[in-house]
């Protein structure tokens, strides 16, 4: 699938592609432009005028973007509120950049594009943009998932290729020491977590084995799956999730309940790493070195790179197993790449060229463009070999990770609205990445996504009101369960009628209405 | 006739502050940083407070968002997290008082006492030092001592054969956590003012006790406190006013979900709500409904004190 996606987008390319000659086949204007940039995000936190890549668009297009990015912070959490808090800042000063960038800006253009802060881009895509047009022709559904409440498209995303995100993950050299095999029901993924925890599977005779770890909390959460619950309705934690056409919240539904039952037991019974909450990113890195961590579930790539560790442990082995059946017999991964994040950029509102600015956009949006922003500079970092891009060897030895030698150049910014090239991540991915993808590919585990809403200014009233407290709630009510301080069951009842005394369902009516405005 | 009269002394008061300001000019001078210290970082952000009376949206700005009056305190108080946050602040505070405030107190007569000066001055400096150390590591020390695997607290406990303890998700730990991790960093440096005010004390009071056969303790007890009161009670008034305040950088460092139910408090409440979730409007409330109530909080005690003591800051 991802390779016809691929064709298409490279035929696309081509046929647009011959209308110029070849030489300006890209350059948008004949003197050179330039438009001042905000861009904030986790890996770089302004835009750089050296970066290769930058300098090579300059050359295509004849547009040199400089930076001016405000409140610039390297912050991040699983909110991105540094990033927020950075366009915040920016707007305070009164002066909108020609163009802004950044991640999670989703809300933001959609919330103050209305208000004059933004401009509109679908006039301006229908009559200057014939690449982007043609996406989204294509991609109705993206188109809708990015429209604010006026019906307005105000930024141009940065859309992920390939479907996978996380997956679990789990010592097949322990099970192998314990003659087990892999899991495939609940039941025996328990009794897999607790032959880790009692039968001493690292061999060092002390039972100091984690279990199930995670380098983010919340990933906890992800096995009420296997209850029939769920965690979050999209790659964002806790979010909301659709069923049956509605609206809901994870939080509020009966397999999360028996799902936190079992979380909260399994907890105390050791299964799980009792310092889940307070351990931190580095958990994954301390708990595999240390030969120490069981299973845990995260990120295909990086985590199937910890099977270097094979060096210094003696038949490591840390690979993808396909999620195990819930009660149900339901098999399925929560999490996966949506096609759509609220990452990427918009117009200004007081941009003097925004006919050039939404061409540049476009650029970016062409072959050439699409490659620059997925491989880097042809010559520098990839040459093209049968109609492909392929990573230069130097690229691909070395030490450095390929993602981060790219973010370095200027390319895989993600705060730019392009569409990503999954095969730019296939030609780096070990094996048992690509094993594990199989595996799930195979499977079909992935569920749908709730790709979220754009609010009316009433409706945002509503939801910024209420939902925070409910929230807050939600996560002290959760975390209280698993620990052991509270008791699901008893406090069930309870628990909802907070909810509702805290205008719980005003939030769903919002939600609900907003996503019928955009989705039907 | 009135008019007139009034003038002159007017006129007197004028030219005598313009020689005094003639003389002492350097004094001014010196003052004046602090000035404008206070006006672009204290006085001119007071123009923002109107925002807790306002739909404030960033791209209007502050004058042209319009009014919504007491909406946003209404939405605050029927906020049960709000209310929780309050009280969490006060029984903190109470507990800071309560054993922080005297803390340095007992830290400084002790330290009188002491007779050997070069214990007496490394002593000192080894009980300044954490509160020279950023509240990101004190926050790190305190998360590696109390964790229930390899913390130093856990490990004690488990040589009396006792069941490790997840220290930093127990609502009732977090308390105690916090108000000793506090008076551990802060009690050393804040004992350096009543150090101060005790060598202040006229000696001769001393040694015509010495005289009179006056015990240690009785000197301290009957010399040495009633001397420093007037600082202790000045430090309280302050302590008062900052009752509000508790160090709220370090609670955001050390809480959970799973310990808001006593870790809460009113500042960590509009961090969430004004910075994470964007709602600087009901966020601006929250705080200037605190700064209102540390505002009578202090000049209750000012007055108080005066009235009892005839001790005050003004």
């Amino acid at each position: 699938m991802n390779k016809t996606l691929l064709t298409t987008a490279i035929v696309a390319g081509a046929v647009f592609g011959t209308a110029a000659n070849a030489q300006d086949e890209y350059k948008i204007v004949d003197e050179p432009l330039e438009l001042s940039i905000q861009m904030n995000h986790k890996r770089y936190p302004v835009y750089e005028e050296d970066w290769p890549v930058e300098q090579e668009a300059r050359a295509l297009t004849n547009i040199h973007l400089k930076d001016v990015t405000v409140g610039a912070n390297i912050r991040t959490d699983s909110e991105n509120t540094g990033k927020t808090e950075a366009l915040n800042l920016m707007l305070a000063t009164g002066k909108i950049p020609d163009i802004v960038g950044s991640s999670r800006i989703k809300d933001f253009v959609n919330q103050y594009g209305p208000e004059g802060a933004f401009l509109p881009l679908n006039d301006l895509i229908n009559e200057h943009a014939p690449n982007l047009k043609k996406f989204f022709e294509e991609k109705p559904e993206i188109k809708a998932a990015l429209s604010a409440a006026d019906g307005n498209m105000y930024y141009i995303p940065y859309l992920p290729d390939g479907k996978y995100g996380r997956a679990y993950f789990i010592r097949y050299d322990w099970l192998d020491a314990l003659k087990l095999e892999v899991p495939e029901t609940v039941d025996e993924f328990e009794a897999v977590l607790r032959a880790f925890k009692t039968q001493d599977p690292n061999g060092n005779g002390e039972a100091d084995e984690v279990p199930y770890f995670a380098r983010q909390w919340p990933e906890l959460l992800r096995l009420v799956t296997l209850w029939d619950g769920r965690s979050s309705g999209s790659d964002t934690y806790h979010d909301f999730l659709v069923e049956d056409g509605e609206i809901k919240h994870p939080y509020a539904g009966e397999g999360y309940r028996d799902g936190i039952k079992n979380v909260a037991r399994w907890y105390e019974e050791g299964l799980v790493d009792a310092e889940i909450f307070t351990r931190g990113s580095s958990s994954r890195e301390f708990l595999l070195s240390e030969n120490l961590g069981g299973v845990t579930h995260d990120w295909f790539a990086s985590t199937a790179g910890y099977n270097r560790l094979s060096a210094d442990i003696d038949g490591f082995a840390f690979k993808a197993f396909a999620p195990p059946a819930s009660i149900s017999g339901k098999r399925i991964e929560e999490h996966r790449r949506i096609p759509i994040k609220p990452d990427g950029w918009a117009i200004g509102g007081t941009n003097k060229h925004p006919v050039e600015t939404i061409k540049y956009f476009d650029f970016w949006f062409t072959e050439a463009g699409r490659r620059l922003a997925n491989f880097g500079v042809e010559g520098q970092h990839y040459d093209m070999v049968d109609g492909k891009a392929v990573f230069k060897d130097s690229v691909l030895n070395s030490d450095e990770p390929v993602n981060n030698q790219l973010y370095a150049v200027g390319s895989q910014l993600q705060a730019r609205g392009y569409f990503q090239d999954y095969n730019y991540e296939t030609q780096w991915s070990n094996e048992f990445a690509l094993e594990g993808i199989a595996l799930y590919d195979e499977g079909d585990y992935l569920i749908d996504q709730f790709l979220g809403v754009a609010f009316t200014a009433d409706e945002q009233k509503v939801y910024d009101k209420f939902w925070p407290g409910i929230r807050d709630y939600m996560l002290e009510r959760q975390q209280t369960w698993i620990l052991g301080t509270g008791d699901v069951e008893a406090d069930w009842d309870d628990y909802i009628a907070q909810l509702n005394k805290q205008n719980f369902q005003d939030v769903l009516d919002v939600m609900n209405s907003a996503y019928k405005r955009q989705y039907k | 006739m009135a008019a007139a009269r009034q003038a002159k002394p007017l006129k007197q008061k004028l030219s005598r502050f313009v020689d005094h300001f003639r003389n002492d000019w350097q004094i001014y001078l010196m003052l004046l940083p602090t000035i404008i210290w206070m006006i672009v970082f204290l006085y001119k952000p007071m123009y923002g407070l109107q925002i807790a009376f306002k739909d404030y949206s960033i791209f209007r700005g502050v004058a042209a968002s319009p009014w919504v009056g007491f909406e946003h305190f209404q939405t605050l108080f029927s906020n049960d997290q709000f209310l929780r946050a309050i009280k969490n602040t006060i029984i903190i505070s109470a507990l800071n008082l309560l054993f922080g405030f005297p803390a340095p107190i007992i830290l400084a007569l002790m330290f009188n006492e002491i007779l050997h000066a070069t214990y007496k001055r490394t002593a000192q400096t080894i009980v300044y030092l954490p509160h020279f150390i950023s509240t990101v590591i004190i926050a790190g020390i305190v998360t590696t001592a109390f964790s229930p695997t390899a913390g130093v607290v856990n490990t004690m406990i488990g040589w009396f054969g006792l069941d490790s303890i997840y220290f930093l998700t127990k609502p009732e730990w977090f308390r105690p956590i916090f108000v000793s991790t506090g008076i551990w960093q802060e009690a050393g440096f804040g004992s350096i003012v009543f150090l101060a005010a005790i060598a202040g004390v006229n000696p001769s009071l001393y040694e015509s006790a010495v005289v009179d056969g006056a015990s240690r303790w009785q000197m301290m007890w009957r010399i040495t406190i009633p001397s420093i009161m007037p600082t202790i009670i000045i430090m309280l008034i302050i302590r008062i006013g900052n009752i509000m305040e508790v160090s709220f950088e370090l609670i955001i460092l050390l809480y959970q979900p799973a310990t808001w139910s006593t870790a809460d408090v009113v500042n960590t409440f509009v961090y969430r709500q004004g910075l994470e979730s964007g709602q600087y409007d009901v966020a601006a409330a929250a705080g200037l409904f605190n700064a209102v109530v540390a505002f009578v909080l202090v000049m209750t005690a000012n007055t108080l004190s005066r009235r009892y003591s005839r001790t005050s800051l003004w």
